[in-house]
């Protein structure tokens, strides 16, 4: 892995900015323990399609390309039972290849599974790509202050992905709804639907529900910024797109659980560290801003 | 500092762009059907400002006559994807067969349904609000024969 210490474009320099190797080891925990607690208390209805009737599979274009069979008890009973402990197994940061990469496979084909009985949920993309370079993210042990490219690109290709949720479905409501969308029904139709006691409160304020639909297009385009403002400033901007999705579930109860544990990639989390836990000789504690300076590391 | 090889960091590189390459053309052309690079449409329909809200509920009747709402907990069905496939069963009632069949499967304890029927609740919507005013449509039933 440790090679001469090489100057990259700085586009380049972006992606591979190093990060603690603790920081990686919590998201790592955090994202496993997540895929455990996703099987059994946050999407249990996925199981569920153990008992579904054949004849209301609906294949997506992935489960037709892979040729996967129809989901039936064997199939699903066993990848619900191999993920909940591999999933476990992976959370202790051990053997990140060797339980990182049957997590990312059995939990794509637990989604595969999910989307395939006609509706298709957006809510964990950057999930799904965290799972999908974990396991190159390197050994990592919690508390280690040693800076890591492999762990800093896991952790940016996570939060691209996350960023590109929203900033994409600005796109997609452009281009499914047009320029109407803004001043739209949609808010009120997602009220009626499934709306909160708080939602109908809002909903009953003339012209409050129009607002919110600029204001959510607005946040939505303009979430890339996260990238751009000063690194004092990011973890506001992150703590504002996590009160966005409180509002979300307060007023229409879409909780967008998955790519919310995503979003934890922007956040130093190898701060949280149990009191009298930290052994690990002290370090630099922040990601090194000076490129040059990448030559003085061991 | 562990630094990545040149290897690793040229893979790393195709995958990024390959990754966000095959995003960008979901948002674009994609469909659902595309996961996990379709679009990310949730709400992103317009509806009409003045136009009716569609809620849709799907319900039974068992043997005793009693009416029991369908749900993901009783059926392990969930209700979007009964209206992601509204029209099949709208085309071929016969479908709702099946929902009958999996609440059996989920809930052995209770009497057998003998009718399905999916109703669309249409709440009235105006200047983008609701006005609290509905009325409901079966659009599709399925006896047991």
């Amino acid at each position: 892995m440790t090679t001469d210490p090489v100057r990259h474009p700085r586009i380049v320099q972006w992606l591979v900015e190093p990060v603690p190797k603790g920081r990686v080891a919590a998201f790592r925990t955090l994202v496993y323990l997540f895929v455990a607690a996703d099987l059994v208390i946050f999407t249990p209805w996925v199981r569920a399609h153990a008992d579904t009737p054949g004849d209301l599979y609906q294949p997506l274009l992935i489960g037709r390309l892979l040729a996967l069979p129809t989901p039936g008890p064997l199939l699903v009973h066993t990848v619900f039972w191999l993920l909940l402990v591999l999933a476990v197994a992976a959370a202790s940061g051990r053997a990140p290849r060797l339980l990182g990469w049957p997590v990312f496979l059995l939990y794509f084909e637990w989604m595969i599974i999910a989307m395939s009985y006609g509706k298709v949920d957006h809510d964990r993309f950057g999930l799904l790509v965290a799972l999908a370079v974990l396991p190159v993210a390197g050994r990592a042990r919690h508390g280690d202050r040693e800076l890591s490219e492999a762990a800093g690109w896991a952790l940016r290709v996570t939060q691209l992905a996350v960023i590109a949720t929203y900033f994409l479905a600005a796109f997609a409501k452009l281009r499914f709804g047009g320029l109407d969308w803004p001043t739209s029904s949609v808010l009120a139709q997602a009220i009626i639907r499934r709306g909160t006691a708080l939602a109908d409160l809002i909903g009953a304020v003339p012209g409050l529900l129009i607002v919110s639909q600029f204001g959510i297009l607005a946040f939505e385009l303009l979430s890339p910024l996260v990238f751009v403002v000063p690194q004092r400033w990011r973890a506001a901007v992150v703590g504002f797109f996590y009160l966005f999705h409180l509002a979300t579930f307060a007023t229409i109860t879409i909780s967008f659980m998955p790519h919310l544990v995503a979003m934890a990639s922007f956040l130093p989390l190898e701060k949280v560290r149990r009191p009298g836990s930290d052994r690990v000789p002290k370090g630099p504690d922040t990601p090194d801003p000076v490129p040059g300076s990448l030559a003085s590391s061991p | 500092m562990s630094q990545l090889s040149r290897r690793g960091l040229r893979v790393r590189l195709v995958c990024t762009v390959a990754g966000f390459l095959l995003l960008v053309a979901g948002t674009l052309w994609g469909q659902d059907d595309d996961f996990p690079f379709g679009p990310f449409r949730m709400y992103s329909t317009a509806p009409d400002p003045n136009g009716a809200a569609v809620d849709t509920r799907v319900e039974g009747i068992d043997v005793t006559g009693r009416t029991v709402i369908i749900t993901e907990a009783n059926s392990g069905i969930r209700r979007a994807e009964i209206e992601g496939q509204r029209q099949q069963y709208v085309a071929v009632p016969s479908r709702l067969s099946q929902i009958a069949d999996a609440y059996g499967e989920r809930t052995p304890q209770e009497p057998a349904l003998r009718e399905v029927r999916i109703v669309i609740r249409w709440h009235g919507v105006r200047n983008s609000r609701p006005t609290g005013t509905y009325r409901d449509e079966v659009v599709a039933v399925w006896t047991r024969p």
